[in-house]
């Protein structure tokens, strides 16, 4: 009995992914959502290269300079997430505080955005001659709409998130002994913006 | 909650260059709609572009703010599962309009 | 000597229970065992609600000129002047699919049996996230009240099928049904999103949690499958959830995804509904392969023969069947190189069945059969489910599909595997693991009728409808009589009608076997089966915390009969460290 007993303090579980819980999790999680968003741009895809004759050409519907300074702002947040971390790695609280609280506003910043194209484009907008591109605009609307508006709920979950992160941060929550929360929550918050890389390019570009 | 048998994996590297990372994007952002506006290529050499400056970026942000490029190996495998399936997927169906 | 257990495993010890409410430990537990078990009352309850509905659908079936007996309490929209209406009995047949699928048989196979047996079997104190398993069971709460609800809004439930085909599914003006196809969707988002969750728990928990000595191929038959399955739920379900948004959009914001009027591509629902729904049916038959093979080796006191061929069967099925998924489109006007290939993908996946069916003999031959309950539905399942895989190969041909598609071949090969096959194997489970559950025994007596009626009543209502589909008759028609090719088939409809009252009925034996031997049921000991796995080595049912310290593992999974072990037919995994065997268990592991 003691033998066994020293051997559980001897050895350690079986070998796993060589990494923490959380982070196995998240990844695993992380996988998931590669479908989920697969399913809809698979079908995007698909129904334009079935229809590709009634397509919109670049930029005729969309406004491409304004989302790409959106682009632009969700990958600064990407940077400031990651700043973030590397605070929390050093144990650096002022960092943390600051880098969240960044990160939080341009992801805040990002959904505004997006909120004013919206709008834009349901009250402004012109598509094949009619005023106003509303998601009953063809399949080129039905697919923007949801692609871009699924894109953006997840990034609404996400900016929630890391609204609690920063206001942990402000209670001291974060330190070089307790970084995986924030560094698992980076994983969700750069693959949002990983895929609004491919979005980006493939919806208002190709 | 810490793992002691993680607790290695954070310090085995220097950290990249974040902001040399940020560059890399904001540059083939700029290049990207530079492309897909301002240039004469036919419309496939266009498409072709886009899609790897869009994939360079995807792997950029992948590999060095996602950590991968440092993460064990097994843990790399996980995260590339999913993109076969999806790749199936796309292409059978794609298959219907071609 | 707990933290240091704690820091040794890396692993959060779940404290003691120190007056925590009723609400937190029997409502909102994060306790895996009584998730489960919470899963366990709501899947049986459903069972049931799915089995009424084709009862059902088989009174209208057997007696189309009758008036329904006692139909006068259901509302004008359904029944009217005694009579189903034919839009009823299309929400019938749809719900009793969707219900029976989402909500009995993938809960009870997964929610249950992946939450109860997999911290248990691998040496774990709970879940990787036991927070987000809460989170998992309570989800399904919402999605099952859409559910329900959805039969009694204006319009009545979804009808149109539970494959949903759109553009019938996306056209209220056409199938009648507003309101109630959109909760059904709503309900299959937050099901997905809660069978999504679930997954991750599981993958996270097999990776990083097993106790010292749980190598992966010491890992049980069960723990494998139900790993395999939780992959495939991962990757599949996120497409059905798209899909299925997609779908509601079309029905709710004008969206035209799926409706040809305004070049949507109704091809488009298919591919993507059957490439989540062929994963879906092996999700739902991998874990009952696995209990199969655990009850069978426990039941005939032999190892597994050929554990780790039965491994790369399960990954051979699970890696497959993301590429059949168009054998369910044939007759869809698809392009027919593409079904060639998914010809030979489908006839392929026959091998890593039949693979384990051989096994299971293998494992039974010349073994000292105990045949208990559990043991007598795990040989059924063996039985039926081959003959469910057998009719499958007719159908992966397609010339011959062509011909029986839609048909009750269909119907009938769909009951083979998912009744005869997954619900045996989920019977045999419940009888199985009951002690385990409950510190009581299920009633043997009335466990061994119940089997033998459903085994009789199943084969009476579903074999014959092998032939009913090879003359021509379709699937969910209201009233097959009008149909010249189809005069002189009532007789069978109504013995399948006969025969289906008397499986409904021989469920409520098993009801109340369940629930008679939750107070009144012979205590159980700690291994009432002498089975070798990790759960029967701690009490009957387990303390939270399932272990004072956690195993350690010595042994392969199904160490019964061993030659060097004398005094009993079988071997602990976590017992006698001397006792290897190179050809079972791999070197024994040198404490330092």
């Amino acid at each position: 009995m003691a033998h066994a007993q020293a051997a559980i303090m001897d050895r350690p579980p079986e070998r796993g992914l060589d990494v923490y819980t959380q982070k196995v999790g998240m990844w695993v999680f992380l996988c998931s959502e590669v479908m989920f968003f697969a399913g809809l741009i698979g079908s995007y895809i698909v129904l334009r290269f079935g229809a590709s004759d009634t397509w919109a050409a670049p930029g005729e519907v969309l406004n491409v300079p304004v989302t790409a300074v959106n682009t632009f702002i969700l990958i600064c947040s990407s940077v400031t997430m990651v700043k973030a971390f590397a605070a929390a790695e050093a144990d650096d609280q002022k960092g943390i505080k600051r880098y969240l609280l960044l990160t939080t506003l341009l992801g805040a910043m990002f959904l505004g955005v997006q909120a004013f194209e919206y709008t834009e484009l349901v009250l402004h907008g012109e598509w094949q001659g009619s005023h106003g591109f509303t998601p009953a605009a063809g399949l080129y609307g039905a697919t923007f709409f949801t692609m871009t508006g699924f894109h953006g709920f997840h990034v609404f979950l996400g900016v929630v998130c890391l609204a609690w992160a920063t206001i942990q941060a402000y209670r001291g929550r974060w330190g070089k002994d307790h970084h995986h929360g924030i560094e698992v929550l980076g994983l969700y918050w750069h693959f949002v913006d990983l895929v609004w890389i491919i979005l980006f390019t493939i919806v208002y570009l190709i | 909650m810490s793992d002691h048998r993680a607790a290695g994996e954070e310090h085995g590297h220097k950290a990249p260059n974040y902001m040399l990372i940020w560059l890399y994007l904001f540059i083939l952002t700029i290049a990207e709609v530079g492309i897909a506006f301002l240039s004469t290529f036919p419309k496939w050499v266009i498409v072709v572009g886009l899609l790897g400056m869009a994939v360079w970026k995807a792997l950029l942000v992948a590999l060095y703010y996602m950590h991968l490029k440092f993460e064990p190996r097994r843990l790399r495998l996980v995260a590339l599962v999913p993109l076969p399936a999806a790749a199936i997927m796309i292409l059978a169906i794609m298959m219907e309009y071609i | 000597m707990a933290t240091i257990v704690a820091e040794a495993t890396g692993q959060a010890i779940l404290h003691e229970e120190h007056g925590q409410s009723f609400l937190r430990k029997y409502i909102f537990s994060t306790d895996h065992k009584v998730i489960a078990i919470q899963f366990l009352f709501t899947t049986l309850f459903f069972l049931m609600i799915g089995g009424l509905l084709a009862m059902l659908m088989r009174y209208q079936i057997a007696w189309p000129d009758r008036t329904l007996p006692g139909g006068g309490i259901l509302p004008e929209t359904m029944v009217s002047s005694g009579y189903i209406l034919p839009e009823f009995y299309n929400s019938l047949v749809t719900m009793h699919g969707s219900i029976m699928v989402f909500f009995a048989i993938m809960p009870m196979l997964v929610g249950v049996y992946a939450n109860y047996l997999i911290p248990l079997q691998i040496g774990a104190r709970d879940m990787a996230f036991p927070r987000l398993n809460m989170i998992s069971f309570w989800l399904m709460v919402p999605a099952g009240l859409m559910t329900l609800a959805s039969f009694f809004v204006i319009g009545g439930a979804a009808a149109a099928g539970w494959t949903l085909y759109a553009p019938l599914s996306g056209r209220p003006d056409l199938s009648g049904v507003h309101l109630g196809q959109q909760l059904w969707l709503m309900s299959l988002v937050v099901l997905g999103l809660s069978s999504i969750l679930g997954s991750v728990n599981y993958i996270t928990t097999v990776i990083n949690m097993r106790a010292p000595g749980m190598t992966w191929f010491r890992m049980p038959l069960t723990v494998w499958a139900l790993f395999i399955t939780a992959i495939l739920a991962l990757l599949a379900m996120p497409v059905l959830s798209a899909a299925g948004i997609m779908l509601l959009f079309d029905q709710t914001i004008g969206t035209s995804f799926f409706l040809p009027e305004a070049g949507g591509q109704p091809l488009l629902w298919q591919h993507l509904f059957w490439f989540f729904g062929h994963p879906e049916v092996y999700i739902l038959i991998l874990p009952a392969m696995g209990f199969t093979s655990e009850i069978i080796a426990a039941g005939s006191r032999k190892p597994i023969f050929g554990y780790k061929a039965m491994v790369w069967a399960i990954v051979a099925i699970a890696f497959l069947g993301f590429i059949v998924w168009g054998h369910h489109m044939f007759q869809s006007g698809m392009n027919p190189t593409l079904g060639l290939s998914f010809t030979i993908s489908t006839l392929l996946i026959a091998v890593p069945s039949a693979i384990k069916t051989f096994n299971w003999m293998g494992t039974m031959w010349r073994g000292n059969l105990q045949l208990h309950t559990p043991m007598l539905f795990a040989i059924g399942f063996v039985a039926m489910f081959a003959i469910g895989g057998l009719s499958g190969i007719f159908m992966a041909s397609t010339p011959v599909d062509i011909y029986i598609h839609d048909t009750y071949f269909i119907v009938a090969h769909i009951h083979y595997v998912l009744f005869g096959g997954s619900l045996f194997a989920l019977f045999g489970a419940i009888y199985y693991w009951y002690p385990k559950m409950f510190g009581r025994m299920m009633n043997e007596t009335l466990g061994k009728v119940h089997f033998w009626l459903t085994l009789v009543f199943f084969n009476l209502v579903f074999f014959p409808m092998h032939g009913l589909g090879m003359v021509g008759m379709m699937r969910r028609i209201y009233d097959a009589t009008g149909y010249q090719h189809l005069q002189g088939i009532e007789d069978t409809n109504q013995l399948i009608t006969w025969a289906a009252f008397g499986l409904y009925a021989s469920g409520f034996l098993f009801a109340f076997n369940f629930f008679w031997s939750l107070w009144k049921g012979r205590k159980a000991e700690a291994n009432p089966w002498s089975a070798t796995t990790l759960e029967w080595q701690t009490p009957s049912p387990p303390k939270h915390g399932n272990w004072k310290e956690i195993p350690v593992v010595y042994h392969g999974p199904h160490e019964f009969s061993h030659p060097d072990v004398t005094d009993k037919d079988w071997l602990a995994q976590n017992e006698r460290p001397d006792v290897t065997s190179p050809a079972h268990t791999g070197p024994a592991p040198q404490p330092e």
